[in-house]
């Protein structure tokens, strides 16, 4: 999506500018213009002032950043309407970096003796780094940009949990997760210590892996172990459900496939398939929502989760009624919202620090309060956020819902939600 | 023994084609109700680990299963053969496999002898060339309990066709049985070629390893496909079959 809207991705060497590799839009910037991009960032440096953003008249954006003083990347939006912003563009090359450092280690990435090496290795993280530029059909995720992981609420949780424990232990590991469409359904509790950043990283390597029906990948993670690589084991269980686990040298992945997968989870195929029934509409079937919401991302704060639901909402509406945005659109405003939101009004925490957006900074300096709730009217639709110390609500509305009825709709739906799941 | 053996690799020599599975069977009508259940909505099934094709009560077929690695160098085509043989899209881009990814592919065959009927459970084991050079466990992990490798080259790179005997060599097990057959790739791509026809002569006679030809399009149907799961099927069993004659003999000796 990114891709589609003109993103180009550069990476240099940090010390000498030699490009590395550029992924993105296909009208590749000329390498003059690269060469400028990378001279005004080290001009920069040479003054003593690190250039991070910079936004031009015509609403392009470009966002710079070196990884471990050895890697640059950088970010060019020319779609030249704002509509890729600044977070967006930050969030990517940090996942891009995390990409990178889950499949080469951080060894190979800090100490580049031989740049021609290092170019062809880089190959190696193509493919994920392109899935950040073109999410395809994860358009309900939000992990890449919220860093937190997406889940899904089934049933039989319970069940589900205790099988993925004991299949985990067995796997002498005390790593272990559960994804149905690519959503975390349940995990270890170990695995919920992982940052969160890294469970994001994985899931979405799991996604790219999903057509196959087992794996054994190398991975370093990106804050837990990024110079010693563990051993990702991933099965496919059925279509649309895999597990996964992180491993040491042992069990070998022949082993765990024929030993330990049909022992631990085929008492459980009826559930997993049930499971995967319940879910085909909603993550989290047992909610039910108001009609007039076209989608919401629920966030818990402290365990760093998110929920993303679709409205039951459809696009056919009554003749004189506004017309409602498409499924996959729904998806894009909720990003957008939420990136509003938590640029200029729940700017909390680390948030603040890594992206402030210069020109607001006055603005969100100037409150002497947290906001807990937040709007916004566009002609598409109406957004409302909220949050409080646990949680963050980002809702979409469609046109015919009352503005003044948003705010109780809205605390109702948290409400609701937590209460029935615990979420 | 019927079948010649080479003896100092105990492979097997070529087994004719139809000498133990029934040729083309998915063309016959007797087999539609075995393929029927490796399709769904006019695909290929792609089956998960707990799943298999489903028949009704009253008809059993027993499952084999076999696990297959896939070699050759980076690019020849390791994934997309996977993906081509478990019947899903072929990658077009060419994204470098980072570790080890398994399909599985169920194959119904009908044995000439008696006419049983039997699944294979093929496992291709994928492992990304370049992975398999940085981490030093890929490799023993693909070879564990291998029973067939299939040596890729490509047809429009030369340098994949001189790697083979590389390839060959690295996974040589003098004291186990393996099935070795060998895929050139890319044969769509044939005006472009870059190993003719007699070089492939030349190596078949010397190495004594069968040579398949796969490229173009998978919608092709089952035709595409048919021709190296039947022969990789038909030299499983007979390898199966010799191990089991031959096993009190050799344990003798
Ligand atoms: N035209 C044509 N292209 C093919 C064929 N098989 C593979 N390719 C292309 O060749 C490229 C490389 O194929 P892969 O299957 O990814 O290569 P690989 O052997 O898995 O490479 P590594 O994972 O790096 O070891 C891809 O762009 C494929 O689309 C074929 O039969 N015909
Ligand atoms: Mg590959």
């Amino acid at each position: 999506m990114l891709q589609a809207e003109g993103v180009q991705l550069l990476c240099l060497t940090a010390s000498s500018g030699v490009p590395l590799f550029t992924r993105g839009s296909s009208k590749q910037l000329p390498f003059s213009v690269i060469g400028s991009l990378n001279g005004v960032h080290m001009f920069g440096g040479g003054q003593g002032v690190q250039l991070s953003c910079c936004e031009t008249d015509r609403g392009d954006r470009v966002v710079w950043r070196v990884f471990r003083e050895s890697v640059m990347l950088i970010a060019v939006s020319s779609s030249g309407d704002h509509t890729v912003t600044e977070l967006q563009l930050c969030r990517l090359l940090e996942n891009t970096w995390n990409c990178m450092v889950l499949v080469l280690g951080q060894e190979e990435l800090s100490n580049v003796r031989n740049v021609e090496r290092l170019k062809r290795d880089l190959r190696s993280c193509y493919r994920l780094i392109d899935r950040l530029l073109d999410r395809g059909e994860d358009e309900s995720v939000m992990g890449d940009l919220t860093h937190c992981a997406d889940c899904l609420l089934p049933q039989n949780t319970s069940l589900l949990q205790e099988a993925l424990d004991a299949f985990t232990q067995a796997s002498e590991s005390e790593f272990g997760c559960l994804l149905i469409r690519g959503r975390v359904a349940v995990a270890t509790e170990k695995w919920w210590r992982l940052v969160s950043q890294e469970v994001v990283l994985l899931s979405l390597l799991m996604r790219c892996l999903s057509g196959t029906t087992s794996c054994d990948y190398p991975v370093f993670l990106p804050v837990g172990s990024p110079t010693v690589a563990h051993r990702l084991l991933r099965f496919q269980l059925i279509q649309g459900v895999d597990v996964c686990t992180l491993c040491g040298p042992a069990p070998s992945l022949h082993h765990s496939e024929t030993e330990l997968v049909g022992r631990f989870w085929s008492p459980l195929m009826d559930i997993l398939h049930g499971c995967l029934e319940q879910t085909q509409h909603s993550p989290a079937p047992s909610i039910a929502l108001h009609p007039d919401i076209l989608a919401l991302l629920l966030i818990n704060r402290e365990s760093s989760r998110s929920l993303s639901l679709p409205g039951c909402h459809t696009t056919v509406t009554p003749q004189d009624a506004p017309p409602v945005p498409s499924t996959l659109r729904r998806w894009e405003l909720l990003r957008l919202f939420y990136t509003f939101a938590v640029t200029r009004y729940f700017t909390t925490g680390e948030m603040v620090t890594s992206q402030a957006d210069p020109l607001q900074e006055d603005f969100s300096q100037g409150f002497c309060h947290v906001p807990l709730h937040c709007y916004l009217v566009t002609e598409e639709c109406k957004c409302y956020g909220l949050q409080t110390p646990q949680h963050q609500l980002f809702l979409l509305a469609a046109l015919s819902m009352p503005t003044f009825a948003l705010r109780s709709v809205a605390t109702q739906t948290l409400t609701s939600i937590t209460a029935t799941t615990g979420f | 023994m019927e079948h010649e053996r080479d003896e100092s690799s105990g492979a097997p020599l070529l087994i004719p084609h139809g000498s133990v599975i029934v040729a083309d069977w998915h063309r016959c009508p007797d087999s539609k109700e075995y393929f029927s259940k490796i399709f769904q909505k006019k695909r290929r099934k792609t089956f998960g680990l707990l799943e298999a094709p489903a028949m009704p009560p009253q008809i059993h077929v027993d499952t084999v299963r076999y696990k297959v690695f896939l070699a050759g160098k980076s690019g020849v085509g390791k994934t997309a053969l996977a993906a081509r043989l478990g019947g899903s899209d072929i990658p077009t881009m060419h994204y470098e496999t980072t570790g080890i990814e398994t399909t599985a592919v169920f194959w119904p065959v009908k044995l000439k002898d008696n006419g049983q009927v039997l699944f294979f459970k093929f496992h291709f084991w994928d492992c990304g060339e370049n992975a398999l050079r940085r981490f030093d466990h890929l490799l023993p992990s693909c070879k564990e309990k291998m029973d067939a490798v299939l040596f890729l080259f490509c047809f429009t790179d030369h340098g994949s066709f001189e790697d083979l005997s590389n390839q060959i060599s690295r996974v040589s097990h003098p004291s186990h049985r393996i099935v070795k057959l060998v895929v050139g790739t890319k044969f769509d791509l044939f005006m472009h070629t870059d190993v003719t026809e007699r070089e492939i002569r030349t190596f078949q006679e010397t190495s004594g390893l069968p040579v398949f030809r796969v490229g173009g399009d998978v919608n092709a149907g089952l035709g595409e496909v048919a021709p190296l799961l039947n022969a990789l099927a038909e030299h499983l069993w007979h390898q199966d079959c010799v191990t089991a004659s031959c096993a009190p003999l050799s344990s003798q000796v």
